[in-house]
């Protein structure tokens, strides 16, 4: 019975033993949806970024670098641009890579009624044809000058010949067990609930893929993903601060930084007269110690923020503007001036004697956020701000509160292409501009920062913009966050980029 | 036991169905929130009122249970928002890998908890009844997100040797070594509850046992302590433990919840979360529907097979 025993646990430490070596491992929470058209969560867009090149990727200065187009033109003042596409592409499944694929997927992306959840992204495109078979034609609209960037964000191209005539989102064989791409790994094996195994694609038109494979494994609990990573079961996991703890005396991992196109903020909602004048918002930026949140819940992991362009924008970001610095005194001192000022029991009221009072919401489950959240709304409290914290799940909060405009104030965060236009969040009556912000000069700068083509002349265009949100904030914008990478220290190659986008390069990344 | 009591007791499952049918439904449309595919603040007006239409959220709240219960009756549970394919697909998928864990938990709380019991309510007080109580408190007050990770950080961790999570590595599928390496610490966690459960049932039953006046007489009949203790008393004492046990297998089935999260196993519990999470209505309605399916059937197992431990409730029946 002792000797039986002894066997069977020698041979399962040797099970163990032997995973194969050269094969990184990365997490998702749930299975994905390996269609980059219909992919609803970032796991789907991950994996989809290694699977379905677009035109064009982000370098390490998050410009626009050739992919499947090899070339291309910008002519008719920005409206037309032509791609001359690389030749001798090849599917996963062997048929040819061809301009039509990239009619076909631009074409499904602009008809609403695909399903596709990019038809925002592209709806500039008037017209999108083949010229021939290696180059294809977009016209817009009207000039868009983030086209480019996000032709390489999340518009992976796919093939004509298996999608043509599907419903998008039901299509089960492709979306989840065999999608075919023309990425420098193809899908070899999809286990449901478990893992998706990649194999390097040998007809891939790029730098020959240095791995054996990537597999991603579904792993839901942050907890478990540190603990994996700790054992060797995966290579690279993106944490939070608070996760740090249990990382910092492992010699086999390593915390990368890198630069997040994220703004965290506090949105208000401009129907609520309370924060109606532009003074109210531009006093909670005095008073409220952001340095205070960066450094304590955030371990300092953040860049200090201006306005709502981050910094990770290197080529818009203006350095030279002075950022609103703690100052409660001033806060005061501007909220006096429009009308509020603190009674016998510290409390801020307006002339006749109502309190500043309204609700805080955060999600649910983030200690990063609520510990953020508690931070401003003590903040607001010490300048006499009657301020209730409501913690939500994060479903709850954008669905029933944040869409349907019932809430006073939530701390959010919006993720945006490596671009700084945020028409889209800031212009009067935009889609994502559930703040209700509204400001003709924003209005006029958002519109021409998206419109004009030059880059030194949108340079000027945001940096007025940055300039205007200091007296008139959309949001409070609290912090501009870094994604922290803790990676295990033979894995080399990954650009210094986001896990988003050095997943476009993964051809380059090795286990050493 | 006589056909018209299975039929009856057939018969009021499908009632219990139906109504844990409509409860479930109304209880998931008056949960604040919405589906997640919906829920993401960057999505535009024109993608969000698609996605609305596609999953047939546009209808009124009585259209959509007109048409879940006619696809109900017809054996159709619906599409699952999240994974675009027929819910019994869906749980299909997952529902074996569940299987394996729980019949895994429930094959060692039974070897361990029944023995272990037994022993206990045979020797009440003594030093391992004491220290059996002590620990299977522990085990029942213990969060089991804390134990399980406790577990995964010492032997996945620190010693190494068994894997924090998964069911297989990846590309050893269907490797029964590397199968049963993943399988020990789900096990362990998920059985430590219904053991500490289990074990204190059986003690109970045994010392119940152990006191009945028949065991005095047979005792005072000479009758030796191996054959009162088999014989005797563990026929008469397993039959509140099969309850007990009967009791364990639908939370083992739908209540893993936890435990498979962790251990990123790809069974019921954690599909369960995640359709809570992404409200994917037609997913939770149906892993309802499956776990109260299962939940009937045991109870109707167990009542089967009480005949068969108890003479008494054959001719009762």
């Amino acid at each position: 019975m002792r000797k039986a025993l002894l066997a069977l646990g020698v041979a399962l430490a040797v099970t163990g033993a032997s995973a194969q070596s050269n094969v990184l491992k990365l997490p998702l929470i749930n299975d994905p949806i390996m269609n980059p058209l219909v992919a609803p969560d970032l796991g789907s867009i991950l994996v989809n970024k290694v699977i379905f090149p677009g035109l064009v990727r982000p370098n390490e200065d998050l410009q626009p670098e050739p992919d499947l187009a090899a070339s291309w033109r910008v002519t008719n003042n920005g409206l037309t641009y032509t791609f001359n596409l690389r030749q001798n592409v090849k599917w996963h499944d062997g048929q040819p890579f061809t301009a039509d694929d990239v009619v076909f997927t631009f074409k499904t992306i602009i008809n609403p009624q695909s399903g596709s959840r990019l038809v925002s992204d592209f709806n500039s495109i008037k017209d999108v044809v083949a010229v021939n078979r290696n180059t294809v034609r977009f016209t817009l609209s009207k000039p868009f000058a983030p086209f480019l960037i996000l032709l390489g964000h999340n518009a992976g191209i796919v093939p004509k010949h298996l999608l043509e005539g599907k419903d998008l989102n039901n299509y089960n064989a492709f979306n989840r067990q065999m999608p075919i791409g023309t990425g420098p790994y193809k899908v070899s094996r999809v286990v449901p609930g478990a893992s998706i195994t990649l194999v390097p694609n040998p007809d891939y038109y790029g730098a020959k893929p240095k791995l054996d494979g990537i597999t991603f494994r579904v792993v839901p609990d942050i907890n478990t993903q540190v603990a994996q990573l700790r054992s060797g079961e995966l290579d690279w996991v993106n944490v939070e601060p608070f996760n740090l703890a249990a990382l910092q005396n492992d010699p086999n991992v390593r915390i990368k930084q890198a630069d997040a196109v994220q703004h965290f903020l506090v949105f208000f909602n401009l129907k609520n007269p309370l924060f109606k004048d532009a003074k109210v918002r531009q006093a909670m930026q005095y008073a409220v110690n952001r340095k205070a949140i960066i450094e304590g819940v955030l371990r300092g992991y953040a860049d200090y923020p201006v306005g709502t362009i981050p910094t990770a924008l290197r080529a818009y970001f203006n350095k030279s503007i002075k950022p609103v610095q703690f100052d409660p005194n001033r806060a005061l001192q501007i909220l006096a001036q429009a009308g509020w000022k603190r009674n016998a029991q510290g409390t801020l009221v307006n002339a006749k004697g109502e309190p500043f009072k309204f609700s805080l919401m955060v999600d649910r489950g983030n200690p990063t956020r609520e510990q953020a959240a508690l931070a401003v709304q003590q903040d607001l409290k010490r300048i006499g701000m009657d301020v209730t914290l409501q913690t939500l799940e994060f479903g709850t909060l954008v669905r029933d509160f944040l869409l349907t405009g019932k809430y006073d104030a939530n701390l959010i965060w919006w993720t945006t292409a490596p671009d700084p236009d945020q028409y889209s969040y800031y212009a009067t009556g935009q889609s994502n501009n559930q703040a209700f912000y509204s400001n003709s000069q924003a209005d006029e700068l958002l519109r021409r920062g998206r419109e004009t083509t030059s880059l030194a002349a949108r340079k000027i265009i945001y940096t007025n913009l940055q300039r205007l949100e200091l007296t008139d904030p959309p949001v409070l914008v609290l912090w501009y966050p870094k994604e922290l990478q803790a990676i295990r220290r033979n894995l080399t190659g990954v650009p210094d980029l986001g896990i988003r986008d050095a997943l476009r390069h993964s051809e380059k990344f090795d286990l050493r | 036991m006589p056909v018209p009591y299975i039929l009856r007791r057939l018969w009021h499952a499908l009632i219990v169905l139906a109504v844990v049918c409509v409860v479930t439904f109304i209880v998931v449309r008056l949960a604040p929130g919405g589906p997640s595919l919906l829920a993401d603040p960057n999505l535009g007006t024109v993608e969000r009122a698609a996605i609305a239409e596609r999953l047939g959220l546009n209808d009124s709240v009585p259209e959509q249970f007109a048409k879940f219960a006619a696809g109900v009756v017809r054996g159709d549970l619906g599409t699952s928002f999240l994974y675009g394919t027929p819910t019994l697909q869906v749980i299909g998928q997952r529902l074996p890998n569940t299987l394996l864990l729980a019949g895994t938990a429930l094959l060692v709380t039974v070897l361990v908890a029944v023995p272990l019991g037994l022993m206990c309510g045979l020797r009440p007080n003594s030093l391992l009844d004491r220290l059996l109580s002590t620990v299977s408190l522990v085990f029942v007050a213990v969060p089991v997100f804390w134990f399980a990770l406790m577990l995964i950080i010492l032997f996945a961790v620190v010693l190494r040797v068994l894997p924090a999570g998964g069911m297989n590595a990846p590309g050893m599928e269907g490797n029964l070594l590397d199968s049963l390496r993943h399988l020990i610490l789900p096990t362990l966690v998920l059985a430590s509850a219904t053991i500490a459960e289990v074990l204190r049932y059986t003690r109970s039953s045994a010392r119940t046992a152990a006191m009945q006046d028949y065991v005095r007489t047979a005792k005072a009949k000479g009758v030796g302590p191996l054959r009162l203790q088999y014989k005797h008393i563990l026929k008469n004492a397993l039959l509140p433990v099969l309850t007990a046990i009967g009791l364990q297998l639908p939370r083992l089935v739908g209540g893993a919840a936890v435990t498979e999260t962790i251990f990123a196993w790809p069974g019921m519990g954690r599909l369960s979360v995640e359709a809570a999470l992404g409200r994917d209505y037609p997913l939770i309605l149906a892993i309802t529907l499956v776990v109260a399916l299962a939940v009937v059937l045991f109870n109707l197992l167990v009542d089967l097979l009480y005949p068969v431990v108890d003479p008494r409730v054959r001719t009762e029946a």
